[in-house]
Order: C-alpha cells, then structure tokens, then sequence
C-alpha cells in the first residue's frame, strides 16, 4: 500500500516553470534604442547565468523571432545583448536563460524603437 | 516532449527530497535514539536493525538514481527548450558538476552501508564511519541549491539551506521509521512498551529538529523576503506560507503523538497514534513537494514592482455573484492569436470568461455536495438521501473534461494525445479531471455501504492528497508574475484544503466514535471550502 502512495505522489507530482531567475534591472529603461542604429542592450539578473546555455531573440511583428549575439557584462550576473539595426516599431527581447541555480527561466521585455 | 521533460523534471525535485529525508533521517534515528551498540539487542529489535539500515541504503540509491536523472532531465529539457545540443557547455556549469559529484558521494555512501554496515550492524566504529561518508553527500547538496547562484550572503544562504535540510530530514525520516516500527508492532514482533518509549525519545529529536528548522529558515526567509507584500503577494511568499501551515498541521499531529506517549495512554498509542502518524506523513511529503516547489519561484525580494498588495490578494477571495454564463468556444479561440502574441498582445476577455465560468461552476458543484455531505453526519432519518452526495464527483469530472482546454479535443482542435503530451498545463487539466472522476466512483461505492476493513475507500483521501500536491505545485506559465500569482493564491490555498480533506478522511476511515465523525466533518468542511473558492474566482486579465 505504502509503495503504491509513494509511487502515485511521484506520478502525479507536477510543476510548470516559473524560474528563479528574474531580470532585475535592464538599461532600456534608460536608454532607448533608436532607428537603423546597432546598440547594445544591457539586461541585469538576480543569479549568475550561464549565457552558453541561454538565447536572446528580437521578436518583431508578427512574432518573427531573430537570434542575437550576446555577452556577459561588467556586472555580477549581467547579459549585454547586440541589437542590429532596425527600424521604429514595437519589438520585444525574449530570452530563455540558465541560471546557475539549474532552473531554465522565459521571459519577454517589450521596447519601442524611435526616429 | 519539453512537456514531459518539464513534468519530470519538477517531479524528481520533490522525489530527490524524499529519499534524502529517507536516508539522512533513518540516520540519525539510528545514531541518536536506537544506538544498536549501546541496548541490549533481542530477535525483534535485531529485524527493526535490518529494516532501518535497508531504508538508509534504499535511499541512498534511490538518491543516486535521481541526481543522475535529474542531470539527464535537464539535457533533456534544454535540448527541447534551445533547440540544441546543451554539450559541451553544460558539462562545465555547477549543476552538471555538483550533481555529478552528489551522486557519487551517495553512491559511495549507501554502498559502505549495503556491503559493510548491514554485515556488522552492531559496530560503533562502521556507524560512525557510514556517518563521516555521509558528510561530504550532506555538504556537496549546498552547490545545488538556490543559494549558490545568488551574489550577496552566498556562503551563508548555502549554510543555511544546508542546516535546514537536514533538519526537516530528521524529522521526517523519523516519521517514516516510526511508521517502519508501527508495523512490527501491529506484527506483535515489537512490543506496545517499546513503541511507547521510542515515541517518546522521538519526541525529543522531533522537537530539536524543528527548532533548527525555525532557526534556519527565519533567517533565509527574511532573505529572500523584505516586506509585507513580497510575503502576501509573490508566488515565493505564498508557497513559503503555505510551508507554515503544513508545519503547524504536522505539529499539531505531533502533539497529539506526544501527549498519548507522555500520558502512557495505552488505547491512544495502539488505536490513534499510528493513524495520526500516517496523516502527519501526507502533510510532511506534501510539505517536501512545497518546498521543492519553493525553490523554482524567483525570491520576493528581486521582483518588487511585480508583487501584488495584500489588497489585491484578499480580493481574490472576496465573494462574488458566480459566472454563470460561458462565452462561446468560437469567442475563445477567437481571442487565442492575440492573447499569446508577444508583440501586440490582446488580453482576452473571453478566455477569462471561460476560465471563470469552469471554476465558478465548478465551486457550485463542490458547494453543493459538500453541503449535502455536511448534513450525512447529522444522521437524521429523513437526510439519508445525504449519503449520495459523491455522485457529484462524477459529473463534476465529466464537467472538467470538456471544458478545461478549448482548444485541445473534444472542443479544439490539437489532438488529444498532441496537447496531453506537449503542454504542461493541459496535461495537469487532464490528470485533474481523471482524478475527480475516480473520486466519484469510488466514493460513492464506500459511502452507500461502509466498510471500514476495506482497502477500497482508502483511495479517496489518497487521491485528495494528489490532488492538493497538484493544486500547491501548480502555477500557470505566463509573462506576468503578477497576474499568474493572483492565480496561483486560490489555487495554493485549496491545495491546503485538499491535503486537510485528505486526512480528515484518513481518519475517519481509521479512527473510531467521536473521533471517527469529528475527523469526516471536518474532511468535507474542508471541501466546502474549496467549494467557496472556486465559485468565487475571479481570474485576472491577461
């Protein structure tokens, strides 16, 4: 009896993943991007990530998602991300990183870009 | 398949906490209250022996086998997650290295105890060697915790987390041996005397357990949490207060266990305690799987403009006329492309419609039947209609089933098998749905006739507990913290009511006169109020 409890809490156990790590701080917020100008984007996170195992993507509309290079900042647990040229609109960085603490995380952070 | 690499891999978290509690925590039963070399042994306490040093080794395989596994869930998931190989970069992350090595040193832990311990079980020298092997597996968990990622205070987060495993796993790996000694006694190969003193030493190491437990975890949580809202409103404060209630449930079973061990009440020790024991261990797993949980939710203290206010919680629960009208299937689906696009994002006001009629109704069913259920124990003639009440699982299952997920079969148009196995969530839906229909069944057949020598009716307040493990682990993925929390608070607080449900039950089904009645009233009183909640949801936009 006991092993079939123990054996249906196992099967039955379920989660979905809303990570651990979290953007802290991003410079968007202070820098905006403007047009058909390469830029960098600098995005802050509560835990050190592993950026081999992570991915940023410029979403543009309709949802086409484009990869982008990245590297790990000056500061504890900072991405800084390269943004091509592009022109105004409404874009969004979605990111799926590795934080060190073994949780995947998924996330949006919307812009717009200006003349 | 992320799906189900996703499922797994929050699956084994609580598993991998479970056989620790198991191995550490028959250790230090072993090394503080039974000390084999010190008593003096006979047959009877030579089989408990062999049986606790059998747990310590089973789980420290078991806790092998889910390292390894959870090292290859991991490949697994981001392989589907980042559409590539995660090699050779993951080989260098702490994870796959401190995972790697835990391993080990839980191999080479539970293979000393497998081939020299259980040979010479009576030496103190082997048990204090199987202790020092056991250091290096206690310490190696520290790279693995949410601590080690963090920048400020690591080494101290690290220390804590540490002491505060090993504390509830002495506490709860107690609670399984004294489960492990219940049945040599219902063998009569223990003696009634003996169970009495071992709950009492117990009662010692239980209580030191759990003060180390306060001590480590105040601090961590004062850490990770730095006000008021971040307690109330992020998914991390609630989780960690849903951990201080299962905490205050268990210790109130532990104090019953104490005051019938202190009092040498004979009846209480043979007819009550074990089944309080059983109850304390459902919360106690369950308590393993919250904290499991716990650890996947960003900490309150980073997400402060992303906290709700106690306000916006307290209104989550606010009671409200139900949603008795659906928007239509075609309304729904509908609305789907521009809820779930990232740039220009509609909320959907038909999926919250949808999402609040399923619960509203839902609540009206568990209301319903839960009233009726109330009124069964009051044993009146003319209530016996009462007893039928379960039949309400049933169509509430049917009910569920067609409309948890619009757009996936019967209604939509993602096969059955295509949205089961690729979508958390839905998966989550459908084994929900399963789960209150074999309630329903199963119930009504041990409440028209009972019989309580039958292992039938046992079902229920099992599946309960399933049910309120699934309710406390799950969250809705989306981009709003905010908006999934004010989800996740109901739905956390009537996975509490389930897991009281579930042992209300327990009890009835063991205990017997006032007790057996008192425990039954307040098992579905707990489902009338999960009834409350849902048919007072209210699901925010997004």
């Amino acid at each position: 009896m006991k092993k079939i409890i123990l054996l249906l809490l196992c099967i039955f156990y379920i989660q979905t993943p809303f990570s651990h790590a979290v953007i802290t701080d991003y410079s968007l917020k202070i820098a905006p991007i403007h047009s058909n100008h390469a830029d960098e984007v600098e995005l802050e996170f509560n835990s050190k990530i592993e950026l081999g195992l992570s991915q940023v993507f410029l979403v543009s509309k309709g949802d086409k998602h484009e990869l982008l290079k990245a590297h790990i900042g000056k500061k504890q647990g900072q991405i800084v991300v390269e943004i091509p040229p592009i022109d105004v609109g409404e874009y969004a960085l979605r990111f799926k990183v590795f934080a060190a603490d073994g949780h995947l995380t998924e996330d949006v952070i919307h812009f717009s870009v200006m003349e | 398949m992320a799906g189900i690499a996703d499922f797994l891999d929050s699956l084994i978290g609580g598993f991998d906490l479970i056989c620790y509690a198991l191995t550490i925590g028959c250790l230090f039963w072993t090394l503080f209250l039974f000390q084999p070399w010190k008593e003096r042994i006979d047959s009877s306490n030579t089989l408990l022996l062999e049986r606790t040093i059998t747990l310590i080794y089973k789980g420290g395989f078991w806790l092998t086998g889910a390292q390894l596994f959870k090292i290859v869930l991991k490949i697994w998931l981001m392989t589907a997650i980042l559409e590539k190989s995660p090699f050779p970069e993951f080989a260098e992350t702490t994870q796959f290295i401190g995972g790697l090595t835990r391993a080990t040193l839980a191999f080479i832990f539970a293979s000393y105890v497998y081939h020299f311990l259980k040979l010479n079980p009576f030496s103190k020298s082997r048990w204090l060697i199987a202790s020092l092997l056991a250091v290096p597996m206690i310490i190696s968990g520290a790279w693995l915790v949410h601590g080690a990622g963090r920048f400020e205070n690591q080494t101290l987060l690290m220390t804590l987390t540490l002491i505060h495993q090993v504390a509830a796993a002495a506490w709860i790996g107690g609670v399984f041996q004294l489960l492990n000694v219940w049945q040599f006694v219902k063998l009569n190969k223990l003696s009634t005397n003996y169970w009495r003193q071992l709950l009492k030493k117990f009662t010692i190491l239980g209580a030191a357990s759990v003060a180390v437990i306060l001590m480590s975890g105040i601090p961590l949580a004062l850490q990770y949490i730095d006000s008021w809202n971040g307690l109330m409103g992020s998914g991390y404060g609630n989780l960690l207060l849903v951990k201080i209630t299962l905490l205050g449930i268990a210790l109130y079973f532990a104090n019953l266990n104490r005051y019938a061990a202190q009092n040498n009440d004979n009846y209480s020790l043979t007819f009550y305690v074990p089944h309080y024991i059983e109850a304390e261990t459902f919360v106690l797993i369950t308590l393993l799987f919250t904290a499991a949980s716990l650890a996947s939710q960003p900490p309150a203290i980073d997400i402060p403009s992303l906290t709700a206010s106690w306000q916006d919680v307290l209104n989550t629960f606010a009671p409200q006329i139900p949603s008795l009208s659906s928007p239509t299937h075609t309304d729904l689906i509908s609305g789907e492309a521009g809820r779930t696009a990232i740039i220009g994002q509609i909320p959907s006001i038909a999926a919250t419609e949808w999402s609040n009629y399923n619960h509203n109704v839902a609540g009206i069913f568990l209301t319903t039947m839960s009233f009726f259920a109330m009124l069964s124990y009051l044993r009146y003639r003319v209530l016996q209609f009462c007893k039928f009440w379960s039949v309400g699982f049933i169509a509430l299952g049917i009910f569920l089933f067609f409309r948890s997920d619009a757009e996936t079969w019967p209604l939509g148009s993602i096969g059955f098998w295509d949205s089961t196995f690729n979508n958390g969530e839905v998966l989550q839906h459908r084994i929900a749905t399963l789960l209150v229909f074999t309630l329903g069944v199963i119930e009504l057949s041990s409440r028209v006739k009972p019989n309580y020598s039958q292992k039938l009716p046992f079902i229920f307040p099992i599946l309960a507990a399933l049910g309120g493990l699934m309710l406390l682990t799950h969250s809705h993925v989306g981009f709003q913290p905010k908006s999934a929390f004010l989800i996740q608070v109901g739905h956390t607080t009537m996975g509490v009511f389930s897991l009281i449900l579930a042992c209300g039950r327990w009890l009835e089904l063991n205990l017997e006169g006032k007790k057996r009645a008192f425990s039954g009233f307040v098992s579905v009183a707990a489902l009338f109020q999960i009834g409350l909640i849902l048919m007072f949801y209210r699901e925010p936009l997004y």
